[in-house]
Parts: C-alpha cells; sequence; structure tokens
C-alpha cells in the first residue's frame, strides 16, 4: 500500500484515547513486573534486607546445578501428571456428560445448571467443604466407607490419594463447563449426518465415533489448550486442600514459587524459577497455536 | 446455546420399547451424576445446621441431624464477618467498575476507532492474557508494597485492574455490530461516549452482561492474590476470611468448629451462586460463544 499520511481527525483522536488507559495499564501491571521479574533473577534480594546488588548468573547457575534437590523437577512433575490426569477428566468425562445431560426439556436444563454451578463456588469454599468430607477420622466420605465394612483412608495425608482427592476436586469445580462447551458445539452438528447414518445401518456408537467424535475435534482442541495452560497454574485448589503435601507429594511449580518467595523469602531464587515456568508456558502456547492452526477443522 | 425445545411426551405412548428402556435409563442416570455433583454443597449446608454434638461423630447419615442456627449466629461473632463482607463488596465493585468501563471503552478502539497502530496496540493487550498472575505475583507483590499498598483494597484491586480478556470478548462482539448502526449514529450527532453509550452497549447488551458477571463472579471468588496481599482484617476478604475464620481454632477445635465454618462458607457463598441463578440464561449462552471463536 502506498504510505499515505494518516490525518489525525477529532474522532480519530478520540478513539485512540479510548485505547490510552488498557494499553498503559497493561504495560503496568502485566509487562513491567514481566520485566521486573527477569531483572530481580539477576539480584540477591531476599525480601528481607531492603538493598540488593546485581550478582550476574548466581542464581541461574543454582537453578540449573540443583535443578533436581531445588524441587523444580519434582514439582514439574506433580504439575505435569496434575495437568494430564485434569485434561483426561474433562475431555473424556465432559464429552460423556454431554452426551448424558443433552436432552433439551426443561429438567435436563436444570441438571445441567447444576452441574455447571461448582464452577463459581469460591475454592476456598469448596477447599473447606473437601477437606471436611474426606477428614479420616470424622469425614462422611470414610463414615460411609466404614459402614461399609471397609477401612478408613486418610485421604489427604498419603502421596496417592491426596493427588486424587486434588483431582476429585478440580474435576468437580470444572468438569460442568467442558460439558458445556461440548454440549454446544453438539448442537451445531446437523442433525441429518445421523440420519443419514442410520439409514446406512449405523449403530449408536458407530455415529458416536464417526460423528459427534470427529466434528467435535476443534472443540476438543479449544479445550484441550485452555484447559492445559490453567492446569499448569493451578495453585487455589491444592492450596485450599493439601497445602503442596504430604511430602511435597502435590506441591506444583506455582506452589515452589509461592514457597520460595514468601516462605523461604528468596525472592531472587523464585523469579528464576518463575522465568523458567513462564518460559515453558510462552513456549507451549505458541506451540500449541501453531498445531492447531495446521491440524484440519472438520468444517462443521 | 440453541434454545430449542422440544415437546416432552406426555405418555410413552407410542414409543418403542428400546427407546422407552433408553430414557429411562439416561434419565436416572443423569439424575444420579446430578445429585453426585451437588453432594458437596448439599452437606456443607447440612454441616452447617448440625450441632457440635453429633459433628464429630462416625454416623454416616446423609439426613439432617438438628438445626443448629446458633452456628451461623457464631460464624458473626468468631471473626468480624461483616467487615470481610464489606471488604469483598467495595473490592469487587471497584474492580468491576474500573475493568467495565476502560474494558468497553478499549474495546470499542480497537474494534471501531480508525488510527495508526491499532493492531499492534491490541496485540499488545491481547499478549497479556499470555503472562498469568501465577508468574507475575512475585515482583508485582513488591511493587505493591513499595506504594504502601499492601493490606489495601488498592493493593487487592491493582494486578487485574484490566481484562484482557474482557476487552478480547467485547471486541469481537462491537466488531460484529453493523457499521450502518454507528454511521446512523453519527449522522444524529453521536460523538466516541455517545456511540459506545447508545449504539454498541445497547446491542451488545447480552455478551456485556454475560463478561460482567464472569468478571465479578471472579473477583469475588479471587483467592490467590488476596492471599498474598492481605495480611489483617483491613483489607481480608470473604475468600481468605473464610480460612482465617477455620484457623481461628486449632488441633481438634477446628474440626469441633466444623459447623461453624461451614456456615461461614455458606454466607460467603450465597451471593455468587445467587447471580449465577438469577443470570443462568446469560452464564450459559455466553460461554457457548466463547467456544465458537
Amino acid at each position: 500500500m502506498a504510505p499515505k499520511k494518516f490525518k489525525w481527525r477529532r474522532t480519530n483522536v478520540k478513539e485512540f484515547l479510548c485505547v490510552v488507559p488498557a494499553v498503559v495499564m497493561v504495560i503496568v501491571t502485566t509487562y513491567y513486573p514481566l520485566v521486573d521479574l527477569v531483572r530481580i533473577s539477576f539480584t540477591d534480594w531476599d525480601m528481607l534486607k531492603k538493598d540488593y546488588q546485581y550478582v550476574g548468573l548466581t542464581n541461574w547457575v543454582w537453578f540449573v546445578k540443583n535443578a533436581s534437590r531445588n524441587h523444580f523437577f519434582a514439582d514439574m512433575k506433580v504439575t505435569l501428571i496434575y495437568t494430564f490426569f485434569t485434561l483426561l477428566i474433562s475431555l473424556v468425562l465432559g464429552m460423556l456428560l454431554a452426551l448424558l445431560m443433552g436432552r433439551m426439556t426443561r429438567p435436563f436444563g436444570m441438571m445441567r445448571a447444576v452441574i455447571f454451578m461448582p464452577r463459581y463456588v469460591a475454592m476456598s469454599t469448596a477447599g473447606i467443604i473437601f477437606v471436611w468430607m474426606l477428614n479420616t477420622d470424622y469425614g462422611i466420605v470414610n463414615n460411609v466407607l466404614a459402614l461399609l465394612g471397609a477401612q478408613r483412608i486418610p485421604w489427604l495425608t498419603q502421596p496417592v490419594t491426596a493427588m486424587i482427592s486434588v483431582l476429585v476436586l478440580s474435576a468437580w469445580h470444572s468438569v460442568g463447563y467442558s460439558m458445556m462447551i461440548y454440549l454446544s458445539a453438539m448442537t451445531g452438528i446437523p442433525k441429518d449426518y445421523y440420519e443419514i447414518a442410520s439409514l446406512d445401518g449405523a449403530s449408536r456408537r458407530v455415529q458416536f465415533f464417526k460423528i459427534t467424535v470427529p466434528l467435535l475435534s476443534p472443540t476438543t482442541m479449544f479445550l484441550l489448550v485452555t484447559t492445559f495452560i490453567s492446569s499448569m497454574k493451578v495453585y487455589n485448589s491444592i492450596d485450599v486442600l493439601t497445602q503442596g503435601g504430604p511430602y511435597r507429594s502435590t506441591e506444583v511449580i506455582v506452589y515452589l514459587i509461592y514457597r520460595l518467595a514468601f516462605v523461604d523469602y528468596r525472592v531472587d531464587r523464585a523469579a528464576v524459577v518463575a522465568t523458567v515456568f513462564f518460559l515453558i508456558l510462552l513456549a507451549v502456547t505458541v506451540l500449541t497455536m501453531r498445531w492447531s492452526e495446521n491440524k484440519v477443522n472438520y468444517d462443521t | 446455546m440453541e434454545q430449542k425445545r422440544y415437546k416432552r411426551p406426555k405418555t410413552f405412548r407410542g414409543y418403542s420399547k428400546k427407546s422407552r428402556a433408553l430414557y429411562t435409563t439416561q434419565t436416572v442416570l443423569a439424575v444420579l451424576v446430578t445429585l453426585v455433583m451437588l453432594f458437596p454443597l448439599y452437606w456443607m449446608l447440612i454441616s452447617s445446621l448440625r450441632p457440635g454434638e453429633v459433628l464429630l461423630g462416625k454416623s454416616a447419615s446423609l439426613l439432617p441431624t438438628g438445626f443448629e442456627w446458633r452456628n451461623y449466629l457464631e460464624a458473626w461473632t468468631r471473626v468480624p464477618l461483616w467487615r470481610y463482607i464489606w471488604n469483598t463488596i467495595a473490592v469487587t465493585a471497584i474492580s468491576m467498575t474500573i475493568k467495565i468501563v476502560g474494558g468497553v471503552l478499549a474495546a470499542y478502539g480497537f474494534a471501531n476507532g480508525r488510527f495508526p497502530g491499532r493492531d499492534i496496540l491490541f496485540y499488545v493487550v491481547l499478549g497479556a492474557t499470555m503472562v498469568p498472575h501465577q508468574v507475575t505475583f512475585v515482583p508485582m507483590y513488591v511493587i505493591c508494597s513499595r506504594l504502601g499498598w499492601v493490606d489495601t483494597y488498592a493493593g487487592l484491586v491493582f494486578p487485574g485492574i484490566v481484562g484482557a480478556h474482557f476487552i478480547f470478548m467485547m471486541r469481537q462482539s462491537f466488531r460484529s455490530v453493523d457499521q450502518s448502526y454507528i454511521d446512523a449514529g453519527r449522522l444524529d450527532g453521536l460523538g466516541v461516549l455517545g456511540t459506545i453509550w447508545y449504539v454498541m452497549v445497547p446491542m451488545c447488551k447480552a455478551s456485556l452482561i454475560t463478561m460482567s458477571l464472569t468478571t465479578l463472579i471472579g473477583q469475588w471468588n479471587s483467592y490467590f492474590w488476596p492471599k498474598i496481599i492481605v495480611k489483617t482484617d483491613a483489607a481480608r476478604v470473604l475468600t481468605v476470611g473464610l480460612i482465617h475464620l477455620r484457623e481461628s481454632w486449632t488441633g481438634t477445635e477446628m474440626w469441633a468448629h466444623t459447623n461453624v465454618t461451614m456456615a461461614g462458607a455458606v454466607i460467603g457463598m450465597l451471593p455468587a451462586i445467587v447471580l449465577f441463578f438469577m443470570f443462568q440464561k446469560y452464564m450459559l449462552t455466553g460461554y457457548s460463544k466463547a467456544s465458537m471463536k
């Protein structure tokens, strides 16, 4: 295009002024802290003292040398395990629930609302309820188990069961969301596809795997990317349920950053871990965006 | 979601045995799932009304045992619950106002404005969604403490002052407004603010309500940042206040007072849930739109 000089009219100036506050605040509240984070990672600041000095790569050397001892790898593993199962639950269970709850009648609509509702219950509230339900000695879950003659399970004080509890809490909180997303995508699939398929003698199961699942692939992709990112950043459900315990078995990356900064007061080291974590998240986001663009979308 | 309502069959007559069985199975399963999902909230309510004596029992009864309304009173006196509620309302209101006003303005500028660098600036805002609070909370805390904002409303509101996602969604919906409406408004002498208020906002009412409610409930329920920035009752909001209430007892005492904690939880949860059911239509449709972008 030929470079034509843009003439600022009054309206253009006003329209520009509309976006200025948002742009300025986004820089102040997001980009500046991000730059500050990287800067802090090169200092020796520990929150307790007022002054700090630039110490070059010291913290980065600490991070690389001790990556296995400073819990980064261990916590990354916990984060990935959590993310994997959360994805599995929200995609598979979400799709199954969408199938189950799909009838367009009033009672089903109400039941859908109930399933969706936990998303709007604060994590701290949900955590308090789950901790109480899962209490080893007085919790209703164990009381029922005991009634059935089973043993009381120390849900939150054993590594594996603690992780299961966190996953159950997360599933309870968010499965309604993926259900609703799948459901709205399903209503977009033309009914004739199924009619034609059943004329051809395709059973309901075949119809599900050959029509529903492939046509939902853009939705699955959308949920996959968004759930992946949000699960990687999980903190609340872990904090209210297990505080990263027992023996750090549910400690995720965000928890490690929190612990380094506000428990050990090593802000500098926390900054290193946070920077690395951010780079990982960024890489994943960019890669999945590229990947999902190239992916064949069945046109609906 | 498209609300295509099918008539519910009044009787089963005329339906094949197979589809009748399918309908029944589906309904039974659906009810079961719903009950399971509802159970934690039901249990919260039941526990909040239980007398202290039966609270720590080994009973597996799922039915209510006693109605001890006193628990609610105790939750109210044990911690300054009014203070927490007021803090939550104030912080939510301030944050919402700034986010909505700033967000709608920005969305309009990005959707309909004409000035050089518009799209670059938009990507600057959109890029913020890739930088989560969970990464920047350490420097953010440092900034707030330098400004003396630890344990204040300003500190609570500050990090989430721009809703990049809000701007993105509102921009999407503003772009769907036909240019002729805007031109018509212009001819009638509407300025930029007039266009936003009299044309864009009414035409995008549904998505504005959806996005505002999502923001509102999100702010009401936020936990991560308040946990970091709140130190005393001065700025303690409900989410962290609830944990504070539970931890005001130690050891077995804590479990023995679960009924009081649960009463507090019920009080804290009510506004968000009432809003959800009042605006259910908007909440549910908004999400389906989000998935179709």
